[in-house]
């Protein structure tokens, strides 16, 4: 099956009010690790502060989402030391987690501008 | 997906799960250390990070490392969830199991004969290079004969295609251990004979070639020489020695001379024939006859040799004694075959055709199965239905009904094993005239088979209905009620392809059994020649010691006169070789009539018998010219002999043969001449589906042989004569035990005894199959009637009356019988060619199968007779109050 055409829908929501956001929890786990590398702790805590306290995600909704993400080789993963001296898994964006992130990045954009457009309409 | 990848996966997705527990830890512990930091205490930050994050146990559950053991789980709940199920209908259940035992059962049965009897390689090393020899002198009309000692011995010397090539003979000897004495089957073999076999002693050595120098082989008496050695069977060992290893270099008395024992045999070694117990040494002296064809000879192939080559080596080596000694060479050659096919013989023929059998048996019951299931009332398929509104997979349901075909297919077989377990027991003890039938056992081999068998019953028989629940339309069933009205097209459904199905094999499995029922009873109605009802057969080996020199003639003369005295007793005779009895001398010698030319002298070859004179009375047989032997062939009287119709008729064409000569080439003991006194009709010595052979009797008195078949004739049953016969025996020499008394009905019926298990085993199959079929329409007509009792009983409040039903019900059973007769005829035309190689003297186009498919076809409209009653009986107003 092609998941890129067909998401497959997460079925944790990371934030109750939002389930548009809960569908594209893998494209802001991408975009996170675009930024930077990080252990999962440290994904949920950037996402929560980009989105300024929209999404909280839970352990549900993002753990299982990295798990399928590294299946598909979007990013990987190794264990690190981390900064207090503690084993952590540390994630990372592969080559091909980048070219996704792009089309899905192009892909939201054009979605949600449309659907901007058609609430603003008046 | 199989259990050890379940259990690969089990212990892989426990390490992942240990590491993903750590890293969801490390989450938590970072992020109650954030709260903590902003003032919050412990236990607080800890309650709010649960309340926020979610609890890391489900987060864990949801990661698909966990899952691959939560998979076994649903596997097991699965199972239980099935057995549940199959509990609450105990009748369904074990309708359904005794089914698949059955077919399980018997296709485990039969695969164990047939992998013991054909696909097995024979239990001796390197079993594929070796081979028999025969002897074949195709212009003489014989095409395969036992080997002449004196030919054994050049081929040993010449031959270089072989690592080994070993002589044997097998009779019967006396065998006496302190004051009991037994009959048993002895073999006389060359020194080599188990080194080529690759089996050596379980206990002390197999013969040297001093032992072998020793043992001479003096034609069918016992072996002669200073020191005379034997090694005796595993199954003697224990019966008479206790499995005592110190049994080596004890000595036990054979045809009343000692012999030293100096090995012992593994149980498995079963050569030449099964049956052997004593091993006596064979060596040559250098002067053996080369024109008496009734040893065996087995030889190892050297190694890289092939056996075209090897049989090559060999007609260069006839070719060349052709030459040397064309007395007695000129004409024969050689001819080898594998030894595993001239053990397994045309075996393997039958047994196709069973395993055939066996394997529509097996496909109609899980048919049965399926359509049972099937059947099972329409509540199983709104549970299906509720289950998939509730968002269950179709996988998921598949997987649910097959694993309740799996537990009904799980206990049937296992039961299918208790079945075929008692299945070979019966059929290695009863008399099939099978080779190698005491190496069929239930082992590993046949459980796989087993294990197989059930995983193709498993998907036939859950297949179909895992596949009509799962495709179910979740919307229409639940809004349907229960019973409503059926919409009934004219469209063959699943289920009645499986009627179809059922009825069609075990068409094919009727005809094909009533095609070999008849083959058998033409067997059974072929004249043998001889009227076996009544006789009694007892074979009788004397020893040379004792009777040798004529004095057999007083023993037979005084046997036949008490014999004769028994009460119930019509009369008694012997001879060398009974028809039908698988013991005594029995070997053909060149005859010719006199004044035949020196060139075709070679042309006849009989039989010889030797006989009693009352033995053509004694076992009913016709003399269609001239006289039986009397006291006026004696000892000392003219040479007379009695010939067979047949040979009478090839020796003298115009049909006077009594009043002529004739002379037999008696090998070794010289040329005779003898004079026709009679002629007797021709016997099937072999059986009724062997023609009969020329055969030239001669009277005992006059050639006094040491073995001798007595033949006793009762009055009543022949059974009842055997103590007393025993007791005769006995008095006449307490040192010849009686041994071997058998019925010769039971003898003539040996002779076909596989074609009678093949029709026993097949008639068998047969009425399981057809039963099953019969079953099977009956319950689908039922079932049919009762999804459409609410329609019928609609119809029939607005008017249509009862033959309306009838008609309804009865085209649909001939509907069904049709096709599956339609079909059943295909299969039949397969399954005939397949028979075909079985029958005696009959095509496969016969009247008998077309009988019995139309009298299954009957069978199958008389059983839908019962539903068809049961409809007419469905009440308008109760259907109608019912709603």
């Amino acid at each position: 099956m092609d998941s890129r055409r067909t998401p497959a829908y997460v079925p944790i929501d990371i934030d109750r009010r939002c389930a548009l956001a809960a569908e594209k929890l893998d494209l802001l786990i991408l975009k996170t690790l675009a930024l930077q590398t990080e252990h999962g702790y440290g994904v949920g805590q950037r996402i929560e502060q980009m989105s300024r306290g929209v999404f909280k995600v839970t352990l549900g909704s993002l753990y299982p989402a990295l798990q399928r993400l590294e299946k598909d080789g979007l990013i990987d993963a190794e264990w690190r030391t981390s900064d207090n001296n503690r084993r952590a898994r540390y994630y990372r964006i592969t080559a091909a987690g980048r070219k996704r992130l792009a089309e899905e990045q192009k892909d939201w954009e054009r979605v949600s501008a449309a659907v901007t457009r058609i609430l603003k309409a008046t | 997906m199989t259990l050890f990848r379940w259990w690969n996966e089990l212990r892989h997705a426990r390490r992942l799960d240990r590491l993903s527990r750590e890293e969801l830890a490390h989450h938590v512990e970072l992020a109650v250390a954030e709260k903590i930091g902003a003032g919050v205490p412990e236990a607080e930050a800890r309650r709010q990070v649960r309340l926020e994050l979610g609890s890391p146990e489900s987060a864990r559950e949801m990661l698909s490392d966990a899952r691959a053991g939560a998979r076994l789980d649903a596997l097991a709940r699965d199972l239980v969830y099935a057995w549940r199920t199959l509990r609450q209908r105990p009748a369904f259940f074990a309708a359904c199991v005794a089914t698949i035992a059955l077919g399980v059962g018997a296709s485990t049965a039969l695969f164990a004969v047939v992998d013991a009897v054909v696909l097995r390689p024979l239990p001796l090393p390197d079993p594929a290079t070796l081979a028999r020899v025969y002897d074949t002198n195709p212009a003489a009309g014989v095409m395969r004969s036992g080997v002449a000692s004196g030919n054994v011995a050049d081929w040993r010397r010449r031959a270089r295609a072989f690592s080994g090539l070993a002589g044997h003979y097998t009779m019967g000897r006396t065998l006496t251990l302190g004051t009991d004495s037994e009959v048993v089957l002895t073999a006389q073999v060359t020194e080599d004979f188990f080194r080529v076999l690759g089996v050596p002693a379980l206990v002390g050595h197999t013969f040297t070639p001093e032992e072998t120098a020793g043992g001479l082989f003096n034609n069918a008496a016992a072996p002669v020489g200073a020191d005379p050695v034997m090694v005796i069977g595993h199954a003697l060992w224990q019966r008479r020695f206790g499995g005592d290893p110190g049994v080596v270099g004890r000595t036990v008395t054979l045809e009343r001379r000692p012999f030293r024992i100096v090995g012992v045999m593994p149980a498995h070694f079963a050569m030449p024939e099964p049956g052997v117990q004593v091993y006596l040494p064979w060596g040559f002296t250098g002067n053996e006859p080369r024109d008496q064809h009734y040893l065996h000879a087995v030889a190892r192939l050297a190694p890289g040799v092939s056996l075209a080559q090897a049989q090559d080596d060999l007609l260069g080596i006839a070719n060349a004694l052709a030459g040397e000694h064309p007395a007695t060479n000129a004409g024969w050659s050689v001819v080898l075959t594998p030894l595993r096919d001239d053990m397994v013989g045309d075996a393997g023929r039958t047994l196709v055709v069973l395993l055939g059998a066996v394997t529509l048996l097996l496909l109609v019951a899980c048919a049965n199965v399926a359509l049972l299931s099937l059947a099972r009332g329409l509540e199983r398929e709104q549970e299906a239905l509720v289950r998939l509104a509730l968002g269950a997979t179709r996988t998921r349901l598949v997987r649910q009904f097959l694993m309740e075909s799996l537990v009904v297919c799980g206990v049937g077989g296992a039961l299918g094993i208790v079945v075929a377990v008692a299945g070979v027991a019966l059929f290695a003890r009863s008399d099939a005239g099978l080779p190698r039938l005491h190496e069929v056992a239930v082992d590993l081999r046949t459980l796989a088979f087993a294990g197989a068998a059930v995983a193709v019953a498993t998907l036939v028989s859950g297949l179909p209905v895992a596949w009509r629940r799962a495709n179910g339309e979740p919307a229409a069933g639940l809004t349907g009620t229960p019973g409503r009205v059926a919409v009934g097209g004219n469209r063959l459904s699943l289920r009645d392809g499986l009627v179809i199905a059922e009825v069609a094999m075990a068409i094919a499995l009727v005809a094909g059994a009533s095609l070999l029922l008849r083959s058998y009873r033409r067997l059974q109605a072929v004249d043998p020649g001889f009227d076996a009802a009544g006789v009694l057969v007892a074979p009788i080996f004397l020893d040379m010691e004792s009777y040798g020199r004529g004095r057999s003639r007083t023993y037979y003369a005084q046997l036949v006169e008490r014999l004769e005295a028994l009460p119930g007793v019509a009369s008694a005779g012997g001879a060398t070789a009974l028809p039908a009895s698988p013991v005594g001398p029995d070997f053909e010698r060149p005859v010719w009539p006199d004044g035949a030319p020196e060139g075709e002298r070679a042309r006849w070859r009989a039989w010889v018998r030797v006989i009693t004179p009352r033995y053509f009375e004694t076992l009913g047989m016709r003399i269609v010219d001239g006289r039986a032997f009397d006291g006026r062939d004696g000892p000392d009287a003219a040479r007379t002999v009695i010939l067979s119709r047949g040979l009478a008729r090839a020796l003298w064409p115009d049909g006077h043969a009594v009043g002529r000569r004739l002379t037999v080439d008696y090998s070794t003991v010289g040329t005779y001449p003898y004079d026709v006194v009679g002629v007797v009709d021709d016997v099937r010595f072999g059986g009724p589906r062997r023609a009969p052979r020329l055969e030239i009797y001669m009277p005992h008195a006059q050639k006094p042989y040491l073995v001798m078949n007595m033949a006793v004739r009762a009055k009543g049953d022949p059974r009842h004569l055997a103590p007393a016969v025993r007791a005769v025996l006995r008095e006449l020499d307490p040192a010849m035990p009686p041994h071997g008394l058998h019925a010769l009905s039971d003898l003539l019926g040996a002779t076909y005894a596989r074609d009678r298990q093949a029709v026993r085993v097949l008639s068998t199959f047969a009425v399981a199959a057809a039963l099953l079929a019969l079953l099977g329409i009956h319950g689908i007509l039922t079932h049919r009637v009762r999804e459409r009792t609410r329609e019928i009983g609609i119809r029939m409040a607005v008017g249509a009356d009862r033959s309306r039903v009838l008609a309804w019900i009865g085209s649909y059973a001939l509907r069904l019988v049709l096709w599956g007769v339609g079909a059943g005829l295909l299969l039949s035309a397969a399954a005939a060619r397949l028979v075909s190689g079985l029958l005696f003297d009959m095509g496969v186009l016969d009247a008998a199968p077309l009988i019995a498919t139309l009298g299954l076809a009957l069978l199958g409209l008389v059983v839908a007779l019962h539903p068809a009653w049961r409809a007419t009986r469905v009440d308008a107003a109760e259907v109608l109050r019912a709603g």
